[in-house]
């Protein structure tokens, strides 16, 4: 392409693709994020909330003096009774921290030094589909930019080859509940800065392959050939959008190799399986993905994010969180270890947690070895890694029932805030007029959490 | 982006005279950097300086204080305060300081102000024309004849024109020949189909009810009627007016109720544990808002939670505004499956003439009847003396799903009868139980696991009352009603239930003894079905239990009947007669008794002529009930008898009421009587509100030239941008008012102007000078939108399916998206056959996981109102075009009609893909870069049979048989135009 058209489409590119142009508002700590969102609100009491007293009150009915008639879901405001139900998983401390695990997470326990974790955070939203919403896009409706389109948007991407914004998906063995592609949409800013949804099996992105019987070669000869016929119409009509498609083409051309090499393990060593465990050889499960989401940080990409569905343990918890955490924990816990190894970890913030926590009562019927627990926004636990944030840190605390915070609270806004920080973005100025006002991630809230910032 | 909007202001601008308008230059300053504190919303600052109203800001400017303010570094003094985080340019700066040097004259905001047709000469060209001659340019000559044939046919029915469609005008060499094509495809049904795509965007339009579950809904005819009413060119207004609050007309209309479906194409929850009360409030919200950007322009909902900040629109004026919308008897949570109430039976076209035809077979017949009855009333007479010894029930009624034979079985409960097979009915299914009792428990149940308080249905005598329930969770998902008045102990009764599958308390009746019963509703809130998350619903019918120990019958039960419709009320009442026939033969009848004899007559003792027409009477009524269970519903508004109380909500939260608050319109804007929503939307089509003709006009500009006058299309208030042409806007929308809002003929002044068929090739000057083209500097050359660029690869193809409305199909779509993502355990249930190749306007559309090509192309994911076109152009759209079966698929039936079309030699075949795809003939340049893709690709599948034929094989039509190794090539080739920038692109 000659130069003037390349800064033709350069210029298109930027129209049409709607970029804030790259604006880090101070130096940042991180350049790219890795969210290992547990979807359906995994429980704070049963993971990293230790309330040794429980066990005290076990079966006991939850103190008004605690519940002070806060909102119920729909599923237990009928129940009669609340009866207090501790956990039945034994914590112990780790590392020079002393952060408490629950037995569910060995793995991730061994990175007690490295976590941040931040007990005291809160949500508006009580069920699944408004505060997963709420914790995207900063707001309980569906039509705002997701996180990751806000990131896309300010600060762009690092790689030609590969979108800014990248989804995958896996499936848990617990309760599941549904979720939306609008959930990592753009909203009301342009398109391009959607998640684009990475997929295990052959066309790990839609329509990526060729058509069977088409090569590669063929393909190249094919876009050869387009490039001409664009050129063409480019010369007679100067619109500038030709010389941006013509640039897209060969674009997607590269993502047909780039693609399929991310999501080809065959070049990773023996040592990469049995550190993620057995389940990594699997693709689409989530010890595949965070493989994935490690090769996606080598390349550049700027924000990745897994969604791991089956945390809504409604009832049959105990055995339901199992499940969830053995096909969690040492994944998760071995991509700290990967990123860390491959110096990776520094400006890549990895943030694991759910939309909100569960109620320190049980729903329905409690026993020795079995309890249910509601939806919980008034409290839960969300752990980060890495990009900035303070290693072998603990932030807030709740009451004795882990159901009301207790000390320095913090909101999905304050996380978007700090995280948003972290990459160098004042969460404030990062902004995009539509229907007359200048929205943001964080709307009129957010604040930035200090003691997080390492 | 920022570089463009900057040069964009410069090219609106760089022509101003030297002279400051207020409304072009000041108030959009004042708006973005000033009104946040100093706006509608100020007192609640504590802020008295207003700069949105004349008289506060006449002070400011009248005592120097607004220019010193802006002037100063002062800390403290300075404005914007450096806290708020704006800033004033510097040459935003010295457009405020030269108003005020020119007088400060003030206007009032100009789209708050109804439009004025002007004096002079006034065309789209004359106004567009005036502004490019500012800049020293003109309109560039007219597109070639094919460039304007495509670009119009695109434009107005959203399909490119055939070959011979061009070929005829191209060589008509009328005057009159571009007119005539204008009205050709303005009488299109296409057309309809075009101008709907747009108004489903707007009006959020969707399959599903979204949100968690995202379960189906039923809106389509609501969609048919959108098309149907562009195609009859309905007034505008009327359009408007109708589906603002066409169920409150006088004497609605089907077609009237029906549009309707406007405001109820909102999404609904029905996630477990939510409190329905919030959902009520978002619906209501959600009607607001759309209402407020699809006709009047304006953001209404920032007004939710607060004050507008930037419109004069109080937090008050907006839950006035609410108030029109809050009186629809809804539940706040919606129905996990299928319409949640209120709603209406919507048959379609075709089954409208055939129930009228039906109902006048069946009123010939009983005319056939009538003729004849005093005849048959006096055989009857004769014959009725002797009666047969027999309960006995009509031919309609022996149908019964199940019953249990006499004689009258005992229960002591301890006994109770499972049926695997019979009562299988759901929540949304039409069905009566009926049954003789005496004595007490559950009469029959259908319950999960022999549970009282369980999920599934029951029919119960409990504390002598008749107890009825459909339940999907005992808590909150239910139906439950008893009969106010007790049984009398000691003797038997019958006792019947019928229900519509309308899921509300409403659609039960409770008979006893043949008599429609007094019912208390004791819950009336059920959303889901017994088959949940696409399970089955496996439990037996049990007779005499089935809803725990405690619960099962002790006394006798007898003729247990289940049927799967509704009966009526005179059936009921003739399965409560209970006495053998031959006990009517003397007596004096009741009703029911006199009923059950006439009919017993009619089927088995008339002579055989009126045996014969009752039979076939019978049959007619049979075939028409069985007909309306196929009507499709559609989600409609209504209003509550009793009006619902509104209240204002403190920070717009459904639990902080504040104060009470009545109908009402903003004060900013035009008054009329308006007390209820018919009032409101008789305001809104009313010529002297300002907003509904400008903003229309408006959007009908964006879908020709991409970008519209107004460029916020959703915003005419203060933060809305200036328009590019305002006087052209306002005599457009003075015309549409003065044609009687004649929406085609609207449509034609479009795209009869030189503005519109000039040619869109540029210079590099022109790009530079008018890089968005809204000086309309030249013709427009836009990306179309998803939709059409599907829709134009089937046409072109010949695989296009051209049927006007129905249900939305599902074509090709990869697999396993829906499974990734919801909670059901299916997955999307693609097409066969015709189906995959309907326009897009009907493909199905889930919210949660929405078609992905039209995503890939910027369709609006129909979550919330969409009213401003987006367009991006990225490498996920090269890989569809090249990869997707459905363009596959259609390069290879373009393939084949290059072969089969094209003639013998190379040359005309690709001459003729290049007409059917791109409708015109290839530059020479053009054909060689086709001719040598063709030869590579022959060469290319010349030793490799195998790949030819899996290229060939992808989609679900195969080809003429012809040479695998051509067809192969060929379709390469046409892929390859269905891949170029121009194939996408309205030029």
């Amino acid at each position: 392409m000659q130069r003037r058209q390349f800064l033709a489409a350069l210029t298109a590119l930027l129209a049409q693709n709607g970029n804030a142009a790259p604006t880090l508002h101070h130096a940042p700590k991180a350049k790219r994020v890795i969210t290992l969102f547990q979807h359906g609100g995994p429980s704070q009491l049963d993971l990293f909330d230790y309330k040794p007293n429980l066990a005290k009150v076990n079966g006991e009915e939850l103190p008004e003096s605690i519940r002070m008639g806060q909102r119920l879901t729909g599923m237990t405001a009928y129940q009669a009774k609340f009866p207090t139900a501790a956990s039945i998983f034994k914590f112990s401390q780790h590392g020079q921290s002393g952060a408490w695990f629950s037995e569910l997470l060995p793995h991730m326990a061994k990175h007690a030094d490295q976590w941040t974790i931040m007990k005291s955070l809160s949500t508006e939203q009580i069920n699944h589909d408004p505060a997963v919403t709420f914790f995207q896009t900063g707001f309980q409706l569906a039509g705002r930019p997701s996180i990751g389109s806000w990131i896309s948007y300010g600060l762009g991407s690092e790689n030609q080859d590969l979108p800014a914004f990248i989804v995958m998906i896996s499936q848990g063995r617990g309760n599941s509940q549904a979720l939306a592609d609008r959930m990592w949409g753009s909203g009301f800013i342009p398109t391009n800065h959607q998640g684009v949804k990475f997929r295990g099996g052959k066309d790990p992105v839609l329509y990526l392959s060729n058509p069977e019987g088409y090569s590669r070669a063929a393909r190249r000869h094919f876009l050869d050939d387009l490039g001409q016929l664009n050129q063409l119409k480019l010369d007679e009509y100067q619109d500038p959008e030709i010389a941006t498609r013509i640039a897209q083409y060969e674009m997607a051309f590269r993502m047909q190799a780039s693609v399929p090499e991310l999501a080809d393990f065959s070049k990773e060593p023996e040592s990469t399986f049995e550190l993620y465990g057995p389940e990594s050889r699997k693709p689409g499960t989530f010890a595949a993905n965070c493989i994935l989401a490690r090769r996606l940080a080598e390349r550049g990409v700027r924000f990745i994010q897994l969604f791991h569905r089956g945390w809504d343990q409604h009832g049959s918890l105990p055995k339901q969180i199992r499940w969830q955490c053995e096909d969690t924990d040492q994944p998760s816990a071995a991509l700290i270890t990967d990123l860390k190894q491959r110096g990776l970890l520094d400006d890549t913030v990895v943030l694991w947690g759910g939309e909100f926590g569960r109620t320190v009562y049980s729903q329905g019927t409690l026993t020795a070895t079995d309890y249910g627990r509601d939806h919980h926004p008034r409290c839960f636990t969300m752990l980060a890694a890495g990009g900035g944030f303070k290693p072998g840190t603990s932030y807030g605390e709740t009451d004795d029932y882990s159901y009301n915070v207790a000390k320095d609270p913090m909101d999905v806004h304050d996380l978007h805030a700090t995280l948003m920080h972290n990459l160098g973005v004042d969460h404030t100025k990062l902004t995009f007029k539509f229907q007359g006002r200048h929205y943001r991630l964080t709307d009129v809230h957010g604040r930035v959490i200090r003691p997080l910032l390492g | 982006m920022r570089l463009l909007s900057f040069l964009l202001v410069a090219v609106l601008a760089s022509a101003a005279d030297p002279k400051v308008t207020f409304n072009r230059d000041v108030r959009p300053i004042l708006s973005d950097k000033c009104f946040h504190c100093h706006g509608a919303d100020a007192k609640s600052k504590g802020i008295s300086l207003r700069l949105d109203v004349e008289a506060s800001a006449r002070q400011a400017v009248a005592a120097g204080k607004l220019i010193t303010r802006i002037s100063t570094d002062k800390k403290g003094q300075q404005m914007p305060p450096p806290y708020s985080g704006l800033s004033l340019t510097a040459k935003e700066k010295e457009t405020l300081t030269a108003w005020v040097a020119q007088g400060g004259e003030w206007q009032p905001h100009w789209s708050f102000v109804p439009p004025q047709a002007p004096a002079g000469p006034a065309s789209i060209d004359h106004f567009v024309r005036a502004r490019l001659a500012k800049e020293g340019l003109d309109l560039r000559p007219e597109a070639t004849k094919e460039t304007l044939a495509r670009r119009v046919s695109i434009d107005l029915t959203g399909l490119p024109p055939t070959p011979q469609e061009t070929a005829a005008f191209v060589k008509d060499s009328s005057p009159k020949a571009y007119e005539k094509l204008v009205d050709r495809l303005l009488a299109s049904p296409r057309y309809g189909e075009r101008m709907a795509a747009r108004w489903l965007d707007a009006a959020r339009y969707a399959d599903t009810n979204g949100y968690q579950y995202d379960g189906e809904r039923v809106m389509w005819r609501w969609r048919d009627y959108v098309l149907e009413s562009f195609n009859k060119n309905k007034r505008f207004d009327q359009f408007a007016l109708e589906q603002l609050a066409g169920d409150m007309l006088p004497n609605a209309t089907f077609e009237q109720r029906l549009a309707t479906g406007f405001n109820r194409n909102h999404r609904g929850n029905t996630e477990d544990g939510i409190v329905p009360e919030e959902y009520a409030v978002e619906y209501v919200i959600d009607r607001v808002e759309t209402t407020g950007a699809v006709f009047l322009g304006l953001t209404l909902g920032c007004a939710r939670c607060h004050n507008h900040k930037y419109d004069p629109l109080t937090q008050k004026e907006f839950y006035q505004l609410y108030s029109y919308f809050n009186n629809v008897p809804e539940l706040g949570r919606s129905m996990k499956y299928g319409n949640s109430p209120p709603l209406m039976p919507a048959p379609t076209a075709a089954q409208q003439l055939t129930l009228a035809a039906l109902d006048a077979k069946i009123v010939a017949q009983e005319k056939w009847f009538a003729a004849r009855a005093p005849q048959i009333d006096a055989a009857r007479r004769a014959w009725e003396t002797n009666l047969p010894n027999q309960s006995w029930a009509p031919l309609s009624m022996r149908n019964a799903e199940f019953f249990v034979a006499e004689p009258p079985q005992s229960f002591d409960g301890s006994k109770v009868i499972a049926d695997d097979k019979a009562g299988k009915f759901d929540i949304d299914d039409l069905w009566s139980v009926s049954a003789w009792v005496d004595g007490a428990g559950a009469v029959l149940t259908r319950m999960a696991g022999d549970r009282t308080e369980g999920r599934g249905y029951g029919l119960h005598v409990k504390d002598g009352k008749v107890f009825f329930h459909i339940t999907s969770n005992w808590a909150d998902d239910g139906l439950r009603l008893e009969s106010v008045k007790t049984l009398a102990p000691g003797r038997r009764h019958h006792v019947a239930v019928t229900y519509t599958g309308s899921r509300m308390a409403e659609g039960v009746q409770l008979y006893i003894d043949g008599e429609l019963a007094e019912t208390k509703t004791l819950l009336d809130t059920l959303y889901r079905p017994f088959r949940n998350a696409g399970g089955v619903f496996k439990e037996p019918l049990r007779l005499g239990g089935g809803a725990g120990k405690a619960q099962q019958f002790k006394g006798t039960l007898d003729d247990i009947r289940l049927y799967s419709r509704v009966l009526t009320a005179e059936e009921v009442a003739m399965l409560a007669v209970g006495q053998p026939l031959a006990a009517l033969a003397t007596k004096k009848r009741t009703k029911p008794e006199q009923r059950q004899v006439e009919l017993q007559y009619l089927e088995t003792a008339a002579a055989p002529e009126i045996r014969d027409a009752w039979q076939a009477l019978s049959a007619l009524r049979e075939e028409r009930e069985k007909l309306e269970r196929t009507f499709p519903t559609v989600m409609v508004m209504a209003e509550s008898a009793k009006r619902k109380p509104t209240h204002l909500l403190l920070r717009g939260q459904y639990d902080k009421p504040g104060e009470l608050v009545e109908p009402g319109l903003p004060a900013f804007l035009p008054q009329l009587p308006a007390t209820d929503r018919l009032g409101f939307a008789k305001w809104v089509i009313d010529p002297a509100n300002p907003l509904l003709a400008r903003v229309t006009m408006n959007r009908f500009w964006q879908s020709y030239f991409g970008t519209a006058i107004v460029k916020t299309t959703e915003d005419f208030g203060l933060q809305g941008e200036w328009p590019s042409h305002p006087e052209l806007l306002d005599w457009l929308a003075t015309e549409f008012v003065r044609s009687g809002w004649d929406t085609k003929a609207m449509q034609k002044l479009i795209v009869m102007s030189a503005a519109y068929r000039q040619s869109s090739q540029a210079t590099p000057e022109l790009i530079q000078r008018d890089p968005e083209n809204r000086l309309i500097s030249r013709g427009p050359r836009v990306r179309m939108p998803a939709e059409m660029i599907r829709d134009s690869a089937l046409a072109s193809a010949g695989l296009l399916h051209e049927q006007l409305g129905g249900p939305s199909v599902k074509p090709y779509q990869p697999n396993g998206l829906w499974k990734e993502v919801i909670m059901q355990d299916f997955d999307y249930d693609q097409a066969k056959g015709p189906d995959l190749y309907r326009r897009s306007l009907y493909t199905f559309w889930k919210r949660t996981s929405a078609p992905p090509m039209m995503m890939n192309f910027d369709a609006s994911q129909r979550e919330a109102c969409t009213v401003r076109e987006n367009r991006t152009n990225t490498p996920l759209q090269a890989l569809n075009l090249m990869n997707d079966v459905t363009f596959v698929e259609a390069a290879r039936f373009i393939g084949q009609r290059m072969m089969q079309e094209g003639g013998a030699c190379a040359e005309s075949r690709l001459s003729h893909g290049f007409r059917l795809v791109l409708g015109r003939l290839p530059k020479p340049a053009e054909l060689t870069i086709l001719r040598n893709s063709l030869n590579y690709h022959l060469d290319y599948f010349a030793d490799k049979p195998a790949d030819a034929k899996s290229l060939l094989w992808q989609g679900d039509t195969r080809s003429a048989d012809l040479p695998e190794r051509e067809l192969a090539a060929y379709q390469a080739v046409a892929s390859l135009l269905l891949n170029t920038d121009e194939f996408v692109t309205k030029d």
